[in-house]
């Protein structure tokens, strides 16, 4: 396979700080959302309840993800699905097994398709107070955990 | 009962990479039942091996998660619309 090289993304630092200011609301609890971008350039922070409410976990709402999907296919692509985000309340800011897992469909089984291959997976690292930490990542085709991770470079502007 | 069924991208290969089609059934069930016939591989996108709906899989009559409704068993009309989408989730 050819490497992608060392992918980049600009967010601007507004949407940057609605995840984490969500991500600390929302706390013990883990949250969650999407990035929607406009031609290409992320534009909007779309939060949605976590329906776990738990620290360790995210299910997306379904209402809300339907919503946001139907708006996706009413936009006929001029709107897209820029990247995915979670909180991790006391682990790194890096998607854990499970995250790599469930981006795979089939879910859980990373011999599977991937729902979202060109989405940022953010993670939204809260673990040490008053320090959160933004990360990046692609989830690839891979036959582990360590292979399905590409890290992005997040440019906050 | 010809309905319309919506899905997303991921499962759309298995079904001749449409996003939108027509299917027939009175219940959910009946309805996936005629999807698998029409798209041999369906059922195993949404399905676990015994036949049990993924717990991941959003099944929604429009727009309302079958979930509160009556699940599978749910009854269809005339016209209504199906969307099929995999839930976002991780830990």
């Amino acid at each position: 396979m050819v490497g992608r090289g060392v992918a980049m993304a600009v967010i601007p630092r507004p949407l940057v700080d609605e995840m984490v200011a969500h991500s600390l609301e929302d706390l013990p609890n883990e949250a969650c959302g999407v990035i929607l971008a406009v031609d290409g350039v992320a534009t909007a922070v779309h939060r949605v309840p976590n329906a776990a409410a738990s620290p360790y976990r995210y299910v997306m709402d379904d209402e809300e993800q339907l919503k946001l999907q139907q708006r996706l296919d009413e936009s006929k692509g001029e709107e897209t699905l820029f990247a995915i985000y979670h909180s991790h309340v006391a682990s790194e800011a890096r998607p854990s097994q499970t995250d790599v897992n469930m981006a795979f469909w089939p879910p859980g089984d990373i011999s599977g398709a991937l729902m979202y291959p060109d989405a940022i997976y953010i993670v939204v690292s809260l673990a040490e107070e008053g320090a959160p930490v933004v990360q990046g990542f692609h989830i690839i085709a891979g036959d582990s955990y360590e292979a399905c991770l590409e890290p992005v470079e997040l440019h906050f502007e | 009962m010809p309905v319309q069924v919506h899905v997303t991208s991921v499962i759309q290969k298995v079904v001749d990479d449409q996003r939108e089609f027509e299917a027939d059934g009175g219940t959910i069930a009946e309805l996936l039942v005629n999807i698998e016939r029409r798209y041999p591989g369906f059922r195993k996108q949404i399905a676990d091996d015994d036949g049990e709906l993924h717990r991941f899989v959003n099944i929604y009559l429009n727009d309302e998660d079958i979930r509160y409704l009556g699940g599978t068993d749910t009854a269809l009309s005339d016209g209504d619309a199906v969307s099929i989408l995999p839930a976002l989730a991780g830990g």
